[in-house]
């Protein structure tokens, strides 16, 4: 049993997310397996824009902070100089999704050697909960107050199915943080994806499911069954592309 | 002693190239140049011009209004550029596209039917080292053996293309003595 | 000596880049600068550099603010839409206090225009490159020569202030072909401490970021005002025959060299014409333009290949109504002439003789 302590990379401090927030556990994830691999000065976080930001607060290993939906396009920028980095951005919903739409899925098309690491909480945390487009139908936000309705906001958007269509990815895979063995799949994952860059194989994307009970207007518990009843059977976990599988 | 230059036609006539290789040319010879592409938003068949400025010194304008030498492809390119020519300018036109290039009588007027002499010396692209030729004859900016080093640099690896624009070269100095 | 060629304006550019130390570059497709990155797409990986081709404007300029933060000297280039996009990412590398080089060679605006040259983005290039109050050095070359000259020391502005350095150029420029001389290859220094590259030895947390709390963004914010006056000693400009002139054209680029071809025709007829050329927009070539002898001064004459004219207000807040400002211009992708504004200049002087 592995000792429960800080991560190496992640600063004594408050982290600034709010109680119950996953967005934290995601980021301990991310930083813990950096650490396993020995990856702690070699690493760099291209930190974007959202309550993914609040990384800027606490992260201790290199980072860039970028612009909105830009980390694919700046990670490009840093990867390709200096390929001997391990790279990822860490982006939410309304960053990879909306804004740096065009980034995300150009990066993945181009097959960059960095990884995504996706924190879906289907709203827009930081700006105070707006429609995302990963909101589930009907669920309410400041801009659909009474629930999402498709004939006027469309439908949530499954970005590991939408990139598990180009070609060059190499690692594709969504996990759901609300439970412990999610966790530990993900954990997995993120290594995996890791791995791969390492390898210099290309483009890897973990996708978290993760909540947000303070625009959920719910208790963080009741976010975790929420995610069950509801995100999951929309946004459903398991492993989109592995290549390295699909040879064996 | 500046001189300007202004080609014109449509895309695919060689005209780029040829203000290019004069361009150039001048500057093998030690004189300064300029040279400045006008496309249409056209890819191919457009409308193509260039202005090529020769000088002793650096250029400064590479924007003259007028110019001392317009080489006209076809009837567009005449219609429009032909106000352009400086009095006591030389045209040089394309006979086999240009009904009448004789309208203006305060210039010189070389009229050659280019595209035919072309096809006669066995291939079409020549056209525009025929009309290169007819400015080395008729300008005396360009000399024959700067032109023919030009085209050896240019060419040199086929020797049979190399051949056919030298004589292309020739027949347009031939053509301009003859006027 | 260098090396002589004879070459494009945009390809002397992209050149010159490489020579300078460049060794990432990414753009998108816009004319009329796309030699400028097809060049670069084969130069640079000669010289182990790296050229991406991004899906826009925004995605490039931020391909190059991750190079820039490595410490690799980065570029992009585009024309006025393309940069109206990058206006993000310019903003964001102030912010971030990364150096790297933006080219704009601009054409006929607003909007998608015209493709053809215009020097149309004078405000926007001096003024508001983006949102938020900061300014990069703006180098407006009026060849292909001193676009040479201007990019090979671009980065070494960038880097001393840690900011971007911006180059106005129109699509005249850009296509001109003429024959330049090409400098040395430069020797690549180490990423400097304040990037993320470790190839220095760094041993530290290394972070760079484009957000900060209050009262830090204030003092910065500060010192980049202070680093702006500064700028005052890093003025180019070329005066010509401004001696005994009583008649002076203010112009930059393209309009420069038209002016100063109209400035020899006219000398050659006996007028006290001269010309200043800015060769920094930003900073501006202010107190050569207000320490201009105004009691023989009749009369400023501001030529640019833009309707109306953009660079009037920066001229005139110089001149203090000391005497006449007259400006004459062309647009939307119709160019100037050598005609055109010897006839312009002509008919400011007859009409100032005669109020005179």
């Amino acid at each position: 049993m592995a000792e429960y302590k800080r991560s190496n990379l992640i600063a004594d401090a408050p982290s600034g997310y709010c109680p119950g927030c996953l967005h934290s556990l995601a980021t301990r994830l991310v930083s813990d397996v950096i650490c396993e691999l020995g990856q702690e000065d070699n690493s760099i976080n291209v930190i974007s824009v959202g309550c993914s930001a609040l990384n800027l607060l606490y992260w201790k290993g290199d980072f860039l902070g970028v612009a909105h939906g830009r980390a694919p396009a700046s990670a490009t920028g840093i990867k390709r100089t200096n390929p001997e980095r391990l790279v990822f951005t860490y982006q939410g919903d309304g960053d990879l999704a909306a804004i740096g739409l065009a980034e995300i899925v150009s990066a993945a098309n181009r097959g960059e050697n960095f990884t995504v690491i996706f924190a879906n909480n289907q709203t827009y945390g930081m700006t105070g909960g707006q429609l995302a487009p990963t909101t589930l139908i009907g669920q309410k936000t400041t801009t659909t107050v009474y629930g999402r309705d498709p004939a006027v906001a469309g439908y949530p958007m499954r970005m590991c199915e939408l990139l598990n269509t180009l070609e060059a990815p190499q690692y594709i895979a969504r996990f759901a943080l609300n439970s412990p063995k999610g966790i530990n799949q993900a954990r997995a994952g993120i290594k995996k994806a890791f791995e791969y860059q390492l390898a210099g194989k290309g483009f890897t994307f973990i996708e978290l499911l993760t909540n947000c009970p303070t625009n959920w207007k719910m208790s963080p518990l009741d976010t975790l069954e929420y995610m069950n009843e509801n995100t999951i059977p929309y946004f459903k976990p398991g492993v989109y592309r592995d290549k390295e599988a699909e040879v064996k | 002693m500046k001189k300007s230059f202004v080609f014109s036609g449509s895309g695919g006539q060689g005209i780029m190239s040829a203000g290019i290789t004069l361009a150039n040319t001048a500057i093998e010879m030690g004189l300064h140049a300029t040279y400045l592409p006008e496309y249409g938003p056209e890819q191919r068949g457009g409308s193509a011009k260039c202005t090529v400025v020769v000088d002793d010194g650096a250029v400064v304008s590479p924007l003259p209004k007028q110019c001392d030498t317009l080489i006209c492809m076809n009837e567009l390119a005449y219609a429009k550029f032909i106000g352009d020519l400086k009095p006591g300018g030389m045209l040089v036109a394309n006979a086999n596209r240009i009904a009448n290039p004789y309208e203006r009588s305060d210039i010189k007027v070389i009229a050659v039917p280019v595209d035919d002499v072309a096809l006669a010396l066995g291939d079409p692209r020549t056209a525009n080292i025929i009309l290169l030729g007819i400015l080395a004859g008729a300008t005396g900016v360009i000399s024959r053996m700067f032109l023919a080093e030009a085209l050896k640099r240019k060419f040199g690896k086929k020797l049979a293309v190399l051949e056919m624009n030298i004589k292309a070269l020739d027949k347009g100095i031939e053509l301009a003595e003859d006027k | 000596m260098g090396e002589k060629r004879f070459m494009k304006g945009n390809e002397a550019i992209a050149e010159a880049a490489v020579r300078a130390g460049c060794r990432f570059f990414a753009g998108y497709p816009i004319t009329p600068q796309n030699e400028i990155p097809e060049y670069l797409s084969w130069r640079l990986p000669e010289v182990g550099g790296v050229f991406v081709q991004g899906e826009s404007e925004i995605s490039s300029v931020n391909m190059v603010y991750g190079a820039a933060a490595m410490g690799t000297r980065a570029m992009t280039s585009s024309s006025g839409p393309g940069i109206s996009l990058k206006a993000e990412g310019i903003s964001y590398l102030a912010a971030a206090m990364l150096p790297a080089v933006i080219v704009n060679i601009s054409r006929g605006g607003p909007g998608l225009g015209s493709i053809q040259p215009a020097q149309s983005d004078y405000l926007q290039a001096t003024k508001a490159l983006g949102h938020g109050g900061f300014h990069a050095m703006v180098f407006a070359p009026y060849s292909a020569q001193e676009a040479v000259d201007v990019l090979y020391e671009a980065w070494d502005y960038a880097e001393r202030d840690r900011n971007p350095v911006f180059v106005l150029m129109d699509g005249c420029l850009g296509n001109i072909m003429e024959e330049v001389e090409l400098p040395p290859m430069k020797e690549l220094d180490e990423p400097p401490e304040w990037s993320l590259s470790r190839r220095n030895g760094r041993d530290w947390q290394g972070n760079i970021t484009p957000i900060y709390t209050e009262p830090i963004l204030e003092g910065l914010n500060a010192m980049a005002g202070e680093m702006y006056k500064s700028w005052e000693d890093d003025v180019k400009v070329e005066e010509y025959m401004l001696d005994d002139a009583e008649y002076v054209i203010v112009a930059y680029g393209i309009a420069a060299r038209v002016s100063k071809e109209a400035v020899d025709t006219l000398r050659a007829r006996g007028v006290k014409i001269g010309l200043l050329r800015p060769i920094t927009l930003f900073p501006f070539p202010k107190s050569n333009l207000r320490n201009l002898d105004y009691s023989r001064v009749k009369g400023i004459i501001d030529i640019e290949m833009t309707l109306p004219a953009q660079m009037r207000e920066d001229i005139e807040l110089q001149v203090m109504e000391r005497c006449p400002v007259y400006e004459y211009g062309r647009s939307g992708g119709v160019l100037l002439d050598d005609d055109g504004v010897l006839e312009a200049i002509e008919g400011f002087i007859e009409g100032g003789e005669n109020n005179g």
